[in-house]
């Protein structure tokens, strides 16, 4: 499950989850003493501070769990845990100019982890990286003038053709900067 | 009569919305602030008919040379001179009335030049064919330049215009607010409601103005020094350091989160203010003012470093733990808005509600304003940074939380139009203003969230594959009714009746 919650869409399900019962104790509460019964409710103190502890405490086991929960899906960890443990990663460098990018190689081997390091020569640009089935792997955004490439460390778990576009807005053609990456078998 | 009042009566249409009542000797709060307001729907009325031109491109597969320029005029024009426009003109209304001090002199015409001068000037630079979106890219404007893509004037011209609306928003309105607050003596007759700045809706107002020019001064020096290179006034080897993209990108990134932040202070402050006025046992106090405070000042504290979220993907260059902070204080902002829906609910559920359409507004903005809360605070944790940003979930959350703020703002002008032009409003004109605009404000907003989940890009012209036409049709299908609110919103405006005069329901009559 948490597989599918660390994903876009699990993300737009999380933020329902989080407004949904919101929505519906606001209108609830706003219907009720606006339409049905606009007398005040006299509830004691003791019990409004009772209400407002419990609503804050789920608010914060919540809000902790999630972003405890998330740490394993952090490409950031995963980088620097497979830069420190592993020796079989895959160097790919890329720069990027508008509106293509330059590879050193477009075929990636599943299973071992490759780590791109991408580096921008004129504008802001973007490197996502999108799964055959359409939806995105992972976003990196490259800003030129930088020291140190833009870097991460991605496992490519099944064969096909990954399609590469840009996700920072870079002038007229920035929806044509596209390419294509191509994950084999490994030997 | 004050040049506002003048510019008001000699604009058509317009100006028939927003004639100030001379009758109540209250000129001097209320001119410049609806020159202001007035100003703002004009921005609205132009950006709002732009909006549509984005989906017009894709679905009849136009020049996406439009898209480009629709994108850049439609959001800048409706972020600055429409939303914080209407902010300030409201806001300095309120704190006019609050602390007795006039709204008159250099400070609001600056304020008002710098606004919409700046915002003209951007707006013929990108007809110029300057096209970098709302949040300007650089080096985006250079780079296009030495292209080709478009001239090095329309450049000049097009910062002189940022320029001018950064001025505005930085220095010119916030000191404005503060000079209101803490000098000048109060004079008896202006004061509508009189308000100390204990009160949680004078202390957002504080806030927000102290955010602005804090937040804003490292953007000032970065900008001037740009400009000054760009006129030639410095050479531009004085100005390289500026010139740098990180440079300019983090001066202007802390500022522009901290915008929307100072923005939200300013908001949850006037819902504070307002919120006491319409419950039904008279008591005019909200439940706690403790508890209200409370969640300004939190949204403050964790907001102002949170913008390190606009940076997680640029990992190493922006540091982990750096990205981890950003992660956590954008959650923190989070406590805040918690104790701000409790303060709001506790509120109407000790004292009960009359639901007038002007409140009712500012409380479903304020819904709206949780959603995109939400889906804020989802894009900034850091796994799901990597997956979302760039897609349309992040136009989702910029337009959602400008439009959530602007429906308050139009609740709250509702509640302060009959002081300001002596006229009253159509009750039923404003149900159905606030129904048309939460069903398109929500609708659009999960429509633009649903296609950045599937990975649709933001500014982005070619929305014909793997299935995303089907979100663009639905943003059409909500901009749609977004639009018709504000048209409903003009139209009651416009329909406003005498105080005097006993209400009718003008689309029954009609």
């Amino acid at each position: 499950m948490l597989d599918f919650l660390f994903t876009g869409w699990g993300a737009f399900w999380m933020t329902l989850f989080m407004l949904v019962p919101f929505a519906f104790m606001f209108f609830y509460v706003i219907h009720r003493k606006s339409v049905v019964d606009s007398g005040p409710s006299g509830s004691p103190d003791k019990k409004m501070s009772r209400l407002e502890g419990i609503w804050l405490t789920v608010v914060f086991v919540v809000f902790v769990g999630v972003n405890l929960a998330s740490l394993k899906f952090m490409p950031t960890i995963a980088s620097a845990h497979a830069a420190t443990t592993r020796t079989d990663i895959q160097n790919i460098d890329l720069s990027a100019k508008s509106w293509a990018y330059e590879l050193s190689s477009r075929e990636i081997e599943a299973g071992r982890p490759v780590r791109f390091s991408g580096r921008s020569t004129d504008t802001m640009h973007g490197f996502a990286v999108y799964h055959p089935d359409g939806r995105m792997l992972f976003t990196m955004m490259l800003m030129p003038g930088l020291s140190k490439p833009t870097s991460l460390v991605h496992t490519f778990n099944e064969p096909g053709k990954y399609k590469v576009r840009c996700l920072e807005y870079c002038g007229v053609a920035h929806h044509a900067m596209q390419d294509e990456l191509t994950i084999v078998k490994s030997n | 009569m004050s040049i506002a009042s003048a510019i008001i009566q000699n604009t058509p249409i317009f100006g028939k919305m927003f004639t100030v009542d001379k009758s109540t000797g209250l000129e001097e709060i209320n001119a410049w602030p609806a020159l202001m307001i007035m100003a703002s729907f004009v921005w609205l009325a132009i950006a709002g008919l732009l909006g549509f031109v984005m989906p017009a491109t894709q679905i009849f597969d136009l020049d996406t040379g439009h898209f480009y320029t629709t994108l850049t005029l439609h959001g800048a024009a409706l972020a600055f001179p429409f939303s914080f426009q209407l902010m300030m003109g409201v806001g300095l209304h309120r704190s006019g009335g609050c602390v007795g001090k006039a709204v008159t002199g250099v400070f609001p015409a600056l304020a008002f030049i710098t606004m919409n001068l700046g915002a003209a000037l951007l707006t013929v630079a990108v007809l110029m064919g300057l096209k970098v979106s709302l949040i300007v890219m650089y080096p985006l404007p250079i780079v296009g330049a030495q292209m080709g893509i478009w001239s090095m004037n329309s450049v000049i011209l097009g910062f002189t215009g940022i320029y001018l609306v950064l001025a505005c928003m930085i220095l010119c309105y916030p000191i404005l607010v503060l000079k209101m607050l803490f000098f000048g003596t109060k004079r008896p007759e202006l004061v509508l409601s009189e308000r100390s700045l204990n009160d949680p809706g004078m202390v957002g107002m504080t806030l927000s103005a102290l955010t602005l020019l804090i937040a804003g001064t490292p953007l000032v020096i970065v900008g001037t020094t740009v400009l000054f290179a760009l006129y030639g006034v410095i050479p531009m080897t004085m100005a390289a350091w500026a010139t740098e993209p990180v440079v300019f990108q983090y001066a202007f990134f802390i500022f522009a989160h901290n915008l929307m932040e100072a923005m939200a202070l300013m908001v949850m402050s006037a819902m504070y203010a307002t919120l006491p006025l319409y419950l039904a046992d008279g008591t005019r106090k909200l439940f706690s003012n403790r508890i209200a405070n409370a969640a300004l000042w939190i949204l403050l504290l964790t907001s102002i470093t949170s913008f390190l979220h606009h940076f997680i993907t640029l990992y190493p260059n922006q540091p982990a733990s750096l990205s981890y902070w950003g992660n956590i204080m954008s959650w923190g902002t989070g406590i805040g808005a918690a104790l701000s829906i409790f303060t709001v609910l506790a509120t109407v559920w000790q004292h009960g509600l009359r639901a007038e359409p002007g409140i009712i507004a500012v409380l479903a903005g304020f819904v709206l304003y949780i959603l995109d809360g939400a889906s804020a605070m989802v894009t900034s944790n850091i796994a799901w940074a990597f997956q979302l940003h760039g897609t349309m979930w992040q136009s989702g959350h910029t337009m959602t939380v400008i439009v959530a703020m602007s429906m308050m703002w139009m609740g709250v002008l509702y509640h302060h139009y009959p002081v300001i032009t002596g006229r009253k409003l159509d009750p039923v004109l404003g149900v159905w203003f606030v129904r048309l605009f939460a069903v398109g404000g929500i609708g659009a907003a999960l429509s633009m969230l649903a296609g950045g989940a599937a990975g649709m890009p933001r500014r982005f012209a070619a929305w014909n594959q793997e299935g995303w036409m089907i979100y663009g049709n639905l943003i059409l299908f909500f901009g749609l009714i977004l639009g018709a609110s504000f048209v409903v919103y003009a139209y009651s405006l416009l329909k406003s009746r005498d105080i005097s005069s006993p209400v009718v329901h003008q689309v029954a009559a009609a």
